[in-house]
């Protein structure tokens, strides 16, 4: 007992401060600092959020979690296959391989902690993101002061006016005028017809339709508003994940400390069968459970 | 090297889909930034309306010259005028030069305004700043 426990209580300290720690600085590198511009309030539909969701995956986070899902999943390959090889092995091997499939859970943790770090970080981004959007988009709707909005009654008043007569007058004016018709009248009228039949192309074109909520049209302001609840929910969801990977963390120090005392005996305890690898946090419990 | 082509296939679809939307996102950018014409369009009617009012005023033309002149500058102001009036850049730009040229549209739309009330562009804008033929031949000639 004394020969055999130093060493592993060494290891099981080890691991269970490792857990503690806070992971690799690998994702200070990945960073993602999309600007709240002015043309993105103005992209039509539900374009803004492919804007951003574009944007993202160009960034160095989404390639960070993009490499982290693939070793996540390497990484439950791994312990689905440790799992089936203790279930085999026995004696000092069964020992040694239970001590690798800790190690291996304890980095599991690790990337899933990272993970869900970048999840969070990238859910808080599109918040802030989203709600500058909306502060810039409130603020434009209350800027017109009592002034302008009078300089705009008369300019709508103004354009009434020229739309209604602009037919009489070009009549007048083409009868008693010496000219013909300007150059500027004439090409706007050429060009006028051509706005109009690719306005009308763009009302009718089935992704300019404006932003909707469940099949709801909805103004630009409710839209990212929902656009901000979704990635609350995405951090609220992180946040729960956290607990999960928690529990799982004590659980693997527990095992480290239950198998440096020698009462993890091998034939008490049955290994599951292991579950196939799932990206998510929740598919990994099965390894955590069992020892 | 089938696996190797199975694998790339989902990768290359995802590019071309991110080409795709970049592309779109950039357009839809371009196309926001549609509608506005070209910057000056008030002043450079300003500048015509100007010369035009001069034209009217000045004591040294006959008034054959004055009218030929009236209706170059006419047929060019007409014009000015409507880029003034589709102007998108001008909506709501609260400037003291754009809330003057939308206070009075009779003032400032000289050739549409007259045309629209069958009036010769003199009469009109004499009968905007007040000076009626009526005012005119009721006034007596005195000392002040």
């Amino acid at each position: 007992m004394s020969r055999k426990t130093p060493p592993t209580l060494a290891a099981a300290i080890v691991l269970a401060t490792a857990l503690l720690t806070p992971p690799a600085a690998a994702k200070n590198a990945a960073s993602w600092s999309p600007s709240a511009s002015e043309q993105l309030i103005k992209l039509p539909g539900d374009y803004l959020k492919k804007a951003v969701d574009n944007d993202f995956s160009r960034s160095r986070l989404a390639a960070a979690l993009i490499d982290l899902d693939q070793n996540i999943s390497l990484k439950q390959r791994t312990l689905g296959d440790l799992q089936a090889a203790i279930e085999r092995a026995d004696g000092e091997l069964r020992t040694e391989l239970q001590h690798q499939f800790l190690e291996e859970k304890r980095n599991y943790i690790d990337m899933m902690k990272e993970h869900q770090d970048l999840r969070a970080k990238r859910a808080r981004t599109k918040v802030r993101l989203y709600e500058r959007l909306l502060s810039k988009l409130n603020r434009s709707q209350r800027a017109v002061t009592p002034q302008q909005a009078e300089l705009l009654t008369k300019q709508n008043s103004a354009r009434e006016r020229f739309e209604a007569s602009a037919a009489k007058i070009d009549t007048r004016l083409l009868s008693s005028s010496m000219t013909a018709e300007s150059k500027y009248a004439r090409e706007y009228a050429k060009n006028l017809t051509a706005i109009e039949s690719l306005v009308s192309a763009v009302k009718s074109h089935p992704m300019n339709q404006a932003p909707e909520i469940a099949g709801v049209p909805v103004s630009r302001g409710e839209y990212l508003r929902q656009l901000v609840a979704e990635n609350q929910a995405e951090v609220a969801v992180v946040d729960q994940e956290r607990a999960i990977l928690g529990y799982m963390a004590k659980l693997v120090s527990l095992d480290a400390l239950a198998l440096s005392e020698g009462i993890d005996a091998s034939n008490e305890t049955e290994l599951a069968e292991a579950e196939d690898p799932q990206a998510g946090v929740t598919g990994a419990v099965e390894f955590f459970v069992s020892r | 090297m089938n696996a190797t082509m199975t694998s790339e296939q989902p990768r290359n679809a995802s590019h071309v889909r991110q080409t795709l939307i970049g592309i779109g996102i950039t357009v839809a950018i371009f196309a926001a930034a549609i509608g506005g014409a070209a910057a000056g369009t008030l002043e450079n009617m300003e500048r015509e309306r100007a010369i035009l009012l001069e034209t009217i005023l000045s004591g040294d033309m006959n008034a054959a010259e004055r009218e030929s002149r009236i209706q170059v500058a006419k047929t060019r102001l007409v014009d000015l005028e409507r880029m003034v009036l589709r102007d998108k850049k001008l909506i709501g730009r609260n400037t003291p030069a754009v809330r003057a040229a939308f206070d009075n549209y009779d003032l400032t739309f000289l050739v549409h305004a007259s045309t629209e009330k069958s009036r010769s562009i003199a009469d009109h804008w004499l009968g905007q700043v007040g000076v009626s033929t009526t005012a005119l031949m009721n006034a007596r000639m005195g000392r002040r």
